[in-house]
């Protein structure tokens, strides 16, 4: 099976380094500068985020009507945190400045 | 930081825009891969998959030194005859039929009960209105009820049927064990060999596990026989004036199986869930057992499912370290939560045997209770705790096994409930998220983790009412969860179907 496979996982490895470097850029496009625990804020939103997906998948899989309901927590938990992550991501070190107005 | 125009979109501009791209391929692709997670075979946890992985919470670091079970006051050991349910209804049915005027109230001597029986009931006299009411109300309703419903279930009762036929055609012991444990299979004279050395006991446990896993255990661990487990008469083999008050010397060691009921059809419980799939298979594999240990020279006897039992399995699979006892009064195992059927083969082969593990479960029980608030029949204690509840000797859960039976003879489909099996947060398959589950739990001494998982089980998963899965017009026969694909029986079968779902 394609999905439980080490190809499949490899391609999942890629894809999320590309997320990352999307990241980046946008964030230097923002003016944000990315310090290590902004890093780490983005990892723990990027793994609730795909984990409501993942965890969907799998409940749904076991014929489970708690597969939407869960989803939709994962995603009401990534929006609160989205919003407070993204307030965060703004604030720069004081040497820094921020490019956006 | 330098742009580089292209046609059109810059660098900058396509990696963000394929860091977008990419973000919504993994969300596809993980809902994928969860639902292979989720449906795949390999999730099964049991003989399904490649045996001796079937096995695979690590228990090493929550075993302690034993005995899990301590008697708490004098122990008496269990009853073939009035503890056990099979044995207790059948003898109170026989007496029934003879007399169908009795009702409750009417002195239990007017039904000629055997004198064990009368001084059970008087001591138990719950069991006694249970007991009444499965025979009196219950199974003539059951009846009733499947002249109307029993098409609707044709395929669920074919699929185990399929499994009843073969477990029953499993060899039983025909004499007692001094003589029977020392035959080879199957034969009534030849006499096994003599006994072939293992270089240890560690070793011989390791080979038995190996083959135990091999012929179809999905776990199995060893410990000691306890004389105070083995039921006080009734021995399969053996006479009336059999002296059941010794262990036999060679009943030494327990080598506990468990095979899980299929996960696709438990969670169509109650009405379309069988236990004959793991009776069968565990039963199969308890007799392969018996069967390679002979060959190596030592008595050997099983306590199977099909083929009956001398003992009581629950606190022998605790004791070896399979899991911990929970409400339900079963042993409620790391990898199967209580979707475990178990087997017990006895021989006094050296072996070493195993530790009994805390993983927590004996606490999450005290506050989860989903299998006492979906229990039909109310036979699971809603107590907080079992303190207090002294049964035979040990503090355990209580359950009013008169109670159980009564609902079982009231479901549709293959005869029983399982419910509480179905449940259990702690019956999950093998996949990722469950895994998770059972290795963050025992792990976290806070108990967020146990709060955390009990909060969601509660509120985003369906458990219909207890009341729901009686017959109508009380209930609908519900079923926890859809049946399978596979049995619904209108899609195979050209006869009229009525679906008690649909109001009749």
């Amino acid at each position: 099976m394609f999905f439980d496979g080490n190809i499949f996982w490899f391609l999942m490895g890629i894809i999320f380094i590309l997320v990352a470097a999307g990241f980046k850029v946008f964030a230097e496009d923002k003016g944000w500068v990315l310090t290590w625990w902004k890093w780490l804020l983005a990892f723990i939103w990027y793994v609730i985020f795909t984990m409501s997906f993942y965890t969907y998948g799998t409940l749904h899989g076991e014929r489970e009507t708690a597969d939407i309901r869960l989803f939709l927590l994962g995603m009401v938990i990534s929006l609160i945190l989205g919003v407070g992550f993204w307030r965060l991501m703004a604030v720069n070190p004081k040497n820094e400045t921020t490019k956006e107005g | 930081m330098s742009e580089q125009p292209t046609q059109g979109v810059s660098r900058r501009s396509f990696l963000k825009l394929a860091g977008l791209v990419g973000l919504a391929a993994q969300a596809g692709g993980l809902v994928a891969a969860g639902n292979n997670a989720g449906k795949s075979s390999e999730s099964y946890t049991g003989w399904e998959s490649f045996n001796p992985g079937t096995q695979f919470f690590n228990r090493k670091p929550f075993e302690f030194e034993g005995p899990a079970h301590s008697p708490v006051s004098a122990v008496r050991r269990p009853s073939h005859l009035t503890d056990y349910v099979f044995g207790r209804v059948g003898t109170f049915q026989k007496f029934y039929e003879k007399h169908p005027e009795w009702k409750l109230g009417d002195p239990l001597e007017d039904l000629e009960l055997p004198p064990y029986l009368i001084e059970f009931y008087s001591k138990f006299p719950e069991r006694l209105e249970w007991d009444f009411k499965t025979f009196s109300e219950t199974i003539p309703n059951n009846m009733k009820d499947r002249k109307i419903y029993e098409n609707y279930y044709k395929l669920a009762d074919a699929y185990s049927e399929g499994f009843t036929a073969h477990g029953r055609s499993l060899p039983r012991p025909q004499a007692p064990p001094e003589i029977s444990d020392f035959l080879k299979p199957l034969s009534e004279d030849k006499q096994i060999g003599d006994p072939v050395p293992f270089k240890s006991p560690d070793l011989a446990a390791e080979f038995i596990k190996e083959m135990a896993h091999r012929y179809g255990a999905t776990l199995v661990r060893i410990t000691k026989t306890n004389p105070n487990w083995l039921y006080s008469e009734g021995w399969r083999g053996c006479p009336p004036d059999y002296d059941f008050s010794k262990m036999p010397e060679h009943w030494t060691y327990a080598i506990v199986m468990a095979v899980p009921m299929e996960w696709d059809v438990i969670i169509g419980s109650p009405q379309f869930s069988t236990s004959y799939d793991a009776y069968d298979r565990v039963s199969t594999a308890a007799t392969r057992l018996v069967g390679c240990i002979k060959y190596l020279g030592y008595p050997a006897r099983a306590q199977t499912p099909m083929t009956g039992y001398d003992m009581i399995v629950p606190p022998h699979a605790v004791e070896a370290g399979l899991g911990e006892q929970g409400r339900t009064g079963f042993c409620i195992t790391a990898e199967l939560g209580g979707n475990a059927r178990m087997a017990i083969v006895n021989t006094n082969l050296p072996l070493t045997i195993d530790k009994p593990i805390d993983i927590g479960i004996a606490d999450f029980c005290k506050s989860c209770k989903l299998c006492a608030e979906s229990c039909p029949s109310g036979a699971i204690s809603m107590a907080d705790s079992p303190d207090g509840m002294v049964i035979r000797g040990y503090e355990h859960w209580y359950i009013n096994n008169g109670a159980c039976y009564n609902y079982w003879r009231e479901t549709m489909g293959p005869m029983g409930c399982r419910m509480c099996v179905a449940t259990c947060p702690y019956s999950r398959k093998d996949n990722w998220l469950h895994d998770m589950a059972r290795k963050l739990d025992p792990r976290d001494p806070t108990g967020v983790v146990r709060g955390s998982l009990l909060w969601t089980q509660k509120n985003f998963f369906d458990y219909p009412k207890a009341e729901e899965y009686h017959r109508p017009p009380v209930g609908h026969f519900a079923s926890y969860r859809p049946e399978p694909p596979y049995m619904v029986a209108d899609k195979y079968l050209d006869i009229p179907i009525t679906n008690p779902n649909e109001g009749g």
